[in-house]
């Protein structure tokens, strides 16, 4: 075997690998963004749920729950792209972070027991959404590094891939909430 | 959870007559030690010369491991005595102190199957055991912990046997607060410590004895341990910020390398400390301040860890 044909062969095995890790390294970007997506999902269904307890005893936080609702709708739209997505989930996270932080002003609705429950459940899925926000943005990274990086930019750029948004992580999340502090309050 | 200076003060003072007693009897012991040891290796210095009459050979080296391994179970049974009423007059009121909650095995520990399936350590272990179980309720939490000295058997070549220790130290369970289905493993990161980022980090995403490779968004954490897991979004929820911040904590204060797993519900932690735990020593004082604080600090952090991991705080569905 001639020097060329070597050299022939481990370029196209480098064009391979390098391909298939850029592929890899999306299709992990895709997967965890569809569990970002289910958890979203399971928090906007409880929405209806929670503005319909809270409006009852919420007089002057109408436009608070109206607000949430909207979101809610917009969010149900089955073609929105994973940018818009990430931007309502932010909006969606300070509307319900405010809803949570009125309800401490109505001593009926805080000893309310399905707001309790409601209360419960949403701090759950908090801690997944978190922890999927999380996953997405490592995957995200990784991914962004190889369509930047030598060599493999130079791929990315033929397999026209762009870098992608990650998700902000909010104080207080990096914080965490304090589980006891949620209920004894 | 008593503070670590409250039971300091609980083994100085409520402990000292059974502390003044045993430490008379130490010295006996240690005395009658001595003289057993002159005399067997006196004896022993008469019988290699009677049987090999000055010549250097293989044999030596055999007659020395016999000498070192009879003296050890000839060492063992003599202070067997002593050992059990240390523990029972010091290690089970300091426990009983701490949380009067739990109760204490000294002979017992931790099954082999718990250690193996905790999946910390995948080589197969050959030879298991250990003593001072604790286990027991805190705050309706399940904990249990003891010694445990887990070996593989390796044979060269020739055929002949040698062991390795896998792990010896402290293995601690104890119910986790949050559900989850998979296994997180967390380890002492070797490979980036000592090959640097990129390489160790390489090999780190290639060791096939274990799940998919976690990077964590957490720098600090991130350089002492290396995190491997079964499902990237389960680990992150499991090692939230705050349980890398405590697990750091725990890593600093416990001051020995620590391995962690999370399954079945449960967290387990390994604290290796490549030595027998809540043994009593013969040849130092146990008023000694060091000592002690050995028995006491050990115990404090095994026991300490619901507090300190914040393990009683339940999560809304696991109430």
């Amino acid at each position: 075997m001639s020097t060329e044909t070597i050299i022939l062969a481990l370029l196209v095995l480098a064009v391979i690998i390098m391909y298939n890790s850029l592929i890899s390294k999306k299709n992990q970007v895709d997967n965890i963004f569809a569990s970002v997506d289910t958890q979203l999902k399971k928090r906007y269904d409880l929405i209806p749920n929670l503005v319909a307890t809270v409006s009852k005893y919420m007089e002057h936080e109408k436009t608070l729950l109206t607000e949430v609702t909207r979101l809610r709708s917009e969010a149900n739209n089955p073609n929105l792209s994973d940018t818009h997505k990430i931007n309502l989930d932010k909006k969606v996270s300070s509307a319900l972070g405010s809803i949570m932080v009125a309800v401490e002003n109505y001593p009926d609705l805080k000893a309310n027991e399905n707001v309790m429950q409601l209360q419960g459940t949403l701090h759950e899925l908090e801690e997944q959404i978190s922890a999927a926000r999380r996953a997405y943005n490592q995957a995200v990274t990784d991914y962004n590094n190889a369509i930047e990086m030598f060599p493999t930019n130079f791929m990315a750029k033929a397999m026209n891939y762009r870098a992608k948004q990650v998700f902000e992580i909010s104080h207080n999340e990096r914080q965490n909430v304090n589980v006891k502090e949620l209920f004894n309050s | 959870m008593k503070k670590l200076s409250e039971l300091t003060d609980f083994y100085y003072k409520s402990l000292q007559n059974p502390l003044q007693s045993l430490e008379k009897e130490r010295e006996q012991l240690r005395h009658r030690v001595l003289v057993v040891g002159i005399i067997y290796s006196l004896f022993s210095l008469v019988l290699y010369f009677f049987l090999f009459s000055y010549s250097f050979s293989d044999l030596t080296i055999m007659f020395l491991f016999g000498y070192f391994a009879l003296g050890s179970i000839l060492y063992k049974f003599l202070i067997t005595d002593y050992t059990k009423e240390f523990k029972e007059k010091i290690i089970r009121p300091l426990i009983t102190e701490i949380s009067p909650g739990l109760r204490y095995f000294p002979q017992k520990h931790i099954s082999q199957k718990k250690f193996r399936d905790s999946k910390i350590f995948t080589s197969k272990v050959d030879r298991f055991h250990g003593n001072d179980f604790v286990d027991g309720q805190i705050d309706s939490i399940a904990l249990s912990f003891s010694d445990i000295h887990a070996e593989q058997k390796h044979k060269n070549s020739k055929g002949k046997e040698s062991w390795s220790t896998i792990f010896q130290g402290l293995f601690i369970v104890a119910d986790f607060h949050k559900h989850f289905k998979g296994t997180t493993v967390v380890l002492p990161d070797i490979a980036q410590n000592t090959f640097g980022y990129l390489i160790g980090g390489w090999l780190q995403s290639k060791n096939i004895s274990r799940d998919e490779l976690i990077t964590m968004d957490h720098p600090e954490f991130e350089k002492e341990f290396v995190v491997y897991g079964s499902d990237q979004i389960e680990a992150r929820y499991i090692l939230s910020h705050s349980l890398m911040e405590k697990l750091l904590n725990f890593k600093k204060r416990s001051k020995h390398p620590i391995f962690i797993s999370f399954t079945k519900d449960s967290i387990h932690l390994a604290v290796e400390y490549n030595k027998d735990l809540f043994e009593p020593s013969i040849f130092r004082s146990l008023l000694n301040y060091k000592i002690a604080m050995e028995y006491v600090q050990t115990l404090h952090l095994c026991i300490g860890i619901i507090d300190e991991l914040d393990l009683n705080q339940k999560l809304w569905t696991k109430r």
